[in-house]
């Protein structure tokens, strides 16, 4: 299968805050892979980098075998942790802006998921709730039928609840054959979607694995994560 | 991809100064009555609002572009204008483009203001405006008025001045507010875009009114004509209304278009979003 991403002896740092320290490793097509790590350890760092945020690096980094930039932006679907819509914008706004720059973008289909989200197309998004907003990011994501989907902590500010629909969305609405990368710490809620991990500590990729080969001693990614970070949870 | 970039920049940015297009639209139709009803009251005081109104016209356009680059580059909102498939030199681009569409619109508004403060003296006072055309032609000034042609050219020297001015000033400001927001700095991005600005946009003016004077490529008018001459900028030449050097001018605005290439390049390499 053809690697979607492919990072080979990545290094970041912030001063003299090293971040990711020789990180490698690649993605094949299709694969769900969970990004895991405490706060700090250089998930949204790895990530800027991959969607092109970040370019002071060093390192390889390839999406589709080309180096981050416009073609690569083209290719991947990108929900960061942060709300990125101006407080102005209307779901409708941001739907015909999303619809505007990236091809692969349902319109149709980003419609009905805002109506079946229960969102006011026209209500500004100010205005709206934080889960709102969540939602609405959400759907702007899924909406794209995207080579390779990031996501950056999607279930950070909801409620258990909706954390399992949000997993189902994901899991429905993600084009086929697609590569979906996803950062989170609740990983509980979310491993059983994952196909592999990788978790990483100090700026390096301590475990990359799939996840069939890490149950196989009979633990849940869960228990592997505590006992890698040494968490007394 | 630039057409869509400038559509939906124009959208975005348009926000900030329609307010104040706004309220002019409202102070002139309200002039408009007081001409038309030959109210005195509502004239005066509209000419005194109109005066206030084109200044902050121009301010509020200058603060807008300013807010609008930094709020959609370097704000959480960078994170769907750096994610967009597109060049960083077509995202800077189409913000030039659009902050100067809405400069040159500000000045012409601003313009129009004036223009329309004049239109009202001018039907206030009645005969004794026309008096001042005869003031003009007992002290002879009116003779040193260039022809028409010479006129016509003199403006589109001057509109060429303004344009490159404009695109000095977008220049120098989206190198400071992007210099701010770089790693080092953008814990501290007001402060050091502000002293960027001020240090760079002071050094080049120096520079720029030095090349003015001392270097041997001016523009000269007399009452019959506008020419280009390979002279320093000189004062009271034979039938010369006035010469002004071009050094300067051309320095500043390929400075500031080297600021823009230079923008770019931090933008694409450089620029580390909070």
């Amino acid at each position: 299968m053809e690697n979607i991403i492919t990072v080979e002896n990545l290094k970041k740092s912030y001063g003299r805050h090293v971040v990711l320290d020789g990180v490698s490793f690649s993605a094949e097509q299709g694969q769900i892979i969970g990004l895991l790590g405490p706060n700090g350890c250089g998930k949204t760092t790895l990530i800027k980098i991959l969607t092109g945020l970040i370019k002071d690096q060093t390192g390889v980094v390839r999406i589709d075998n080309e180096e981050p930039g416009a073609y690569t932006k083209s290719l991947i679907a990108y929900l960061p942790e942060k709300t990125y819509l101006p407080g102005w914008m209307r779901p409708i706004d941001a739907i015909n802006y999303f619809a505007d720059f990236y091809k692969d973008f349902d319109r149709e289909k980003a419609l009905s998921m805002v109506s079946r989200f229960g969102l006011d197309a026209r209500q500004r998004t100010k205005t709206m709730s934080k889960g709102q907003q969540e939602k609405l990011r959400l759907a702007l994501v899924l909406c794209r039928n995207a080579r390779l989907y990031i996501l950056d902590e999607p279930l950070g500010g909801v409620d258990p609840a909706a954390r399992a629909k949000i997993l189902e969305l994901i899991m429905e609405n993600h084009a086929e054959n697609a590569t979906v990368l996803i950062s989170t710490h609740l990983i509980s809620d979310v491993e059983y979607i994952f196909d592999r991990v990788l978790m990483i500590k100090d700026g390096h990729v301590i475990v990359d694995s799939h996840v069939n080969a890490l149950r196989e001693n009979g633990k849940t990614v869960e228990e592997v994560f505590k006992e890698v970070f040494s968490y007394a949870w | 991809m630039l057409g869509k970039l400038l559509k939906n920049e124009l959208k975005h940015s348009g926000r900030y100064v329609i307010t104040i297009y706004s309220v002019t639209a409202a102070v002139v139709a309200f002039m408009a009555i007081g001409i038309l009803t030959k109210v005195t009251w509502i004239g005066v005081l509209c000419s005194v609002l109109l005066n206030f109104v084109a200044v902050a016209i121009l301010l509020v356009t200058l603060i807008a572009v300013v807010k609008n680059f930094y709020e959609s580059l370097y704000t959480n909102l960078g994170y769907l204008s750096f994610t967009l498939p597109v060049k960083c030199s077509s995202l800077l681009l189409s913000k030039v483009i659009i902050s100067f569409f809405w400069i040159i619109l500000s000045y012409v508004i601003a313009g129009l203001c004036v223009a329309m403060v004049g239109l009202n003296a001018k039907a206030q006072a009645g005969e004794q405006f026309s008096g001042l055309f005869d003031l003009l032609d007992m002290s002879g000034l009116r003779e040193m008025i260039p022809s028409g042609a010479t006129m016509a050219a003199i403006i589109a020297f001057a509109v060429v001045m303004i344009l490159m001015h404009i695109l000095t000033l977008v220049g120098f400001i989206y190198f400071s507010v992007t210099i701010a927001n770089t790693r080092p700095l953008q814990g501290h991005s007001l402060l050091f875009g502000l002293l960027t600005f001020l240090g760079s946009y002071g050094v080049g003016y120096a520079i720029s009114t030095k090349l003015t004077y001392s270097l041997p490529l001016s523009v000269y008018v007399t009452t019959e004509k506008i020419g280009l001459a390979f002279e320093k900028m000189s004062f009271g030449g034979e039938n010369q209304l006035f010469s002004f050097g071009l050094g300067g001018t051309l320095f500043i605005a390929l400075a500031a278009l080297g600021l823009l290439f230079f923008t770019g390049w931090i933008m694409e390499h450089k620029v580390n979003i909070k």
